[in-house]
């Protein structure tokens, strides 16, 4: 094997109370997709954060490029030809793709002013060279995120790098979008650019990766070929749990309960065009579908937190003519929104009151709160649901990612008796945490609610639904349920119609 | 757990408190060493006379400011409000309960309508309430150019009397933070402006009626900003127009100081209850060293910046 482009031996990093990395080695060939995984908090981040220089780890040594480095700052890191694409993007919305690309070295023309010209020129062409049709004059809050991201690769190859990390780049995007950024990082793979993967997605790691790293509790637990693993071996290593386990069993036979929500040939906006769907008692019916199909916006509808243009909602077979939200949770109906942080919990706020906030009529008497009750309810849900935290008082904020969803999904469960809407249920949490969810929505599911549940994990969609509505472009492409829901089914009808659609351009 | 633990705990405080204390602390032995009449009953009664104007001001502003807006209206609903007292009283001294039921709905209803309007037309209240602030002071201008008015014999009892043998508007401010107090912490509708605070679309989308919210607390920051007028017409006993120019921007001092925060939804009365001690100690203690107002304005600078400065800013982002 050819020399490394980074080895890392021996990294030690301790926060207090903690040991984040213990003893780690990892190196990087050049020309080589290398994943890194392991369940939140296991290291991963910490351990690139060491490669970019944003992290000096306590001890270990730093090969990179055969010498050894102590690197005092990103910018050193950057400046050698790392690159960290992280998850939350760091480019500026109101500026252009040009403008964001050529951030630091911007070119001059006569008398030393920047040059738009040659900016616009130089960036387009970069643009070409990836394979996106992104104008490099396209202000950047005007793109989906998608192409959001592929400006930040454009903007981390302008650098010439040697590596790239990518940290989680699938969490936001979906179908050709992955299949386009795949193919980009073979691309640079075969540019002999080292690159690191870190995904979730036990398939993408498949698809994509040479060799896979595992990472566990800050320990490294091996690295190996691709090859040589299956999906299970992969799950057993990462959290010592077999896939069977992962999701939780079907009823044995189909539920024929009464049918508590109906959609009908609802339209709303631009992205929900004629869609009709039901669920019944202790169903969970998922809606697939590439992100930016409409999704979202038909559980939004659905809540009342979108206007309806045409098409009818009922809920346990009355109609709401004009729903919202309040109506909406009156009626027994949660909707768990995919961003958790804007539109999902109040972070600066205690776990009893994010937990009752939809439900203050519960706790009020006289117009004054019954702290008391709230506690109760707070500590029933923190037992009930796992969740981790000290006391009901405990600020969200502080919490976990995992443990912050599990509060948001415990607000909902409680008060959602009739329906639940989940959109993205476990985004961004680790698996251990996920296993956890999957058994919680289908015990709920099994105490006759009825489910909706949106997914960009096809895996989830497969493991816990008992039916699939695939969308595609605002509408329903199919329906699929039993035997024939697969992933690759699922794929089928999601990606139907988008052949002549527009994934890559702007919206 | 230690003591001072356990009062962080039950009163929620943030760091931020604690500086304030110290700096509290510092003032009063600082006052203590430079006269020995800093102390004195009668220093006190004056002090408190004094914080009362900013203190209503301060707590109406801090009710906007946890909701995440600004009330930019603030100083010209005060003078506005003094103006139509002053000249009303004037010419009906026998009606003092009806001009003060009449200011203080004027004045909120002038709140409700500020955030009313930056729900429904979406515009940041800052635009909004800076609007107002304009429409207001222009209003009371061109009634009444220059100071006016007088006030009844006796309406001066608010300012300058006794209960007891404790100040009336010191009784009025204790009250105004106690029940405020209660109420962010205890009612519904106090929880719910915390809810806004953290996030208007997050509060709607937990089926908080949102706009009626906000509504209520740009009403009960104008109502704030009237009792403040009462208080302020009954020392001075003149309608001024431009009395309450500063006040605006005076009254957001001690809410930062006391720790909430822009963003809102978190801080409270608490704290800027303390920020109004903190500004009213250090403005009496240097009129009382005959120090110009001047350098007030500079050290009152000097404290925002300290207290925010250091305080704790985890997750404040």
């Amino acid at each position: 094997m050819t020399a490394p482009v980074i080895r890392l031996t021996g990294i030690e990093k301790s926060y207090p109370g903690v040991k984040s990395l213990d003893n780690v080695d990892f190196a990087v060939a050049p020309g080589e997709i290398h994943a890194l995984l392991g369940e939140n908090g296991a290291g991963k981040s910490t351990l690139t954060a060491v490669m970019g220089g944003a992290v000096k780890p306590n001890a270990g040594t730093i090969e990179y490029l055969g010498r050894n480095v102590v690197w005092r700052s990103p910018k050193e890191a950057q400046a050698a030809g790392i690159h960290v694409i992280h998850q939350e993007l760091a480019l500026f919305p109101e500026l252009t793709v040009a403008e964001n690309i050529l951030l630091t070295e911007q070119p001059r023309g006569p008398l030393g002013l920047i040059s738009p010209k040659a900016r616009l020129k130089r960036v387009q062409s970069a643009l070409d060279r990836l394979g996106v049709s992104i104008p490099a004059s396209a202000r950047i809050g005007d793109l989906t995120l998608a192409d959001q991201q592929m400006v930040e690769i454009a903007k981390a190859l302008v650098g010439e790098p040697r590596l790239l990390v990518f940290d989680e780049p699938t969490a936001v995007i979906a179908g050709r979008e992955v299949d386009l950024l795949f193919d980009n990082m073979r691309k640079m793979r075969s540019l002999g650019i080292g690159i690191v993967y870190i995904s979730h997605r036990l398939d993408e790691i498949f698809e994509v990766a040479d060799r896979v790293t595992i990472l566990k509790d800050g320990k490294l637990v091996g690295t190996h070929p691709i090859g040589s693993l299956t999906r299970d071996d992969m799950i057993n290593l990462m959290v010592g749990r077999r896939l069977e386990q992962i999701f939780p069993p079907r009823p044995a036979k189909p539920t024929q309960g009464q049918v508590v929500l109906a959609v009908d040939r609802l339209s709303a906006g631009d992205r929900v065009k004629d869609v009709s769907l039901s669920v019944r008692e202790g169903e969970i019916v998922a809606i697939a579908g590439m992100v930016g199909s409409g999704r979202t916006e038909v559980a939004e509808a659905v809540f009342g937190a979108r206007a309806v243009e045409s098409g009818a909602i009922s809920i346990d077979g009355e109609a709401i003519p004009r729903p919202g939200p309040r109506q909406s949770i009156g009626r027994g109906v949660g909707f768990l929104t995919e961003d958790r942080k804007d539109k999902g919990l109040f972070l600066g706020l205690s776990v009893a009151s994010n937990i009752v906030a939809p439900a203050l009529d519960e706790i009020t008497r006289n117009g004054l709160l019954d702290r008391s009750k709230e506690s109760d309810i707070a500590r029933r849900q923190i037992s009930g649901f796992s969740i981790a935290a000290p006391s009901p008082e405990t600020r969200v904020g502080a919490l976990s990612g995992g443990n912050q969803q599990k509060v948001l999904f415990s607000r909902w469960a409680r008060i959602a008796d009739r329906l639940l809407i989940l959109d993205e249920p476990t985004r961004g949490v680790d698996v251990g945490a996920k296993v956890e969810i999957y058994r919680m929505i289908r015990s709920l599911a099994d105490q006759g609610v009825a489910v909706l549940m949106i997914s960009s994990e096809l895996a989830e969609v497969v493991g816990l639904a008992d039916r699939v509505v695939v969308m595609a472009q605002g509408r329903v492409a199919g329906e699929l349920y039993g035997d024939d829901v697969s992933e690759e089914s699922v794929m089928r009808l999601a990606v139907h119609t988008q052949d002549r659609g527009t994934a890559g351009t702007i919206q | 757990m230690t003591f001072a633990q356990a009062i962080i705990r039950r009163n929620r405080l943030t760091p931020s408190y604690i500086i304030v204390t110290i700096l509290l602390i510092a003032l009063v032995v600082t006052g203590a060493i430079v006269s020995d009449r800093f102390l004195s009953w009668r220093n006190i009664s004056n002090l408190f006379q004094q914080m009362s104007v900013l203190g209503l001001a301060s707590l109406g502003q801090t009710f906007v400011i946890l909701l995440g807006g600004i009330d930019l209206s603030v100083g010209s609903i005060v003078s506005a409000a003094t103006v139509f007292l002053a000249n009303f009283l004037d010419w009906r001294p026998d009606l003092v309960w009806v001009a003060i039921p009449f200011a203080l709905a004027a004045a909120a209803g002038i709140g409700a309508l500020n955030g009313y309007l930056s729900v429904r037309l979406r515009v940041h209240p800052l635009i909004v309430t800076l609007g107002m602030s304009s429409i207001i002071f222009g209003s009371s201008l061109s009634y009444r150019k220059e100071p006016g008015g007088s006030i009844p014999p006796g309406f001066d009892v608010l300012a300058f009397g006794s209960l007891w043998g404790v100040p009336i508007p010191a009784i009025a401010l204790f009250g105004a933070f106690a029940i405020a107090g209660v109420w962010l912490q205890r009612s519904r509708s106090g929880r719910s402006l915390y809810f806004v605070g953290g996030g208007f679309e997050n509060a709607r989308l937990n089926g908080l009626p949102v706009t009626r919210i906000t509504t209520g607390v740009y009403a009960l920051s104008g109502f704030c900003a009237g009792l403040a007028a009462i208080f302020l017409v009954a020392k001075t006993g003149v309608g001024d127009p431009r009395i309450g120019a500063a006040l605006t921007l005076q009254s957001i001092t001690p809410v930062v100081v006391g720790g909430t925060i822009l963003a809102g939804g978190r801080g409270g009365v608490f704290g800027t209850f303390l920020g109004v001690l903190l500004v009213s100690m250090l403005n009496n203690l240097l009129n009382f060293s005959g120090v110009s107002s001047y350098y007030q304005w500079v050290l009152q600078g000097v404290i925002i910046l300290i207290a925010v400065g250091l305080r704790d800013k985890g997750g404040e982002s």
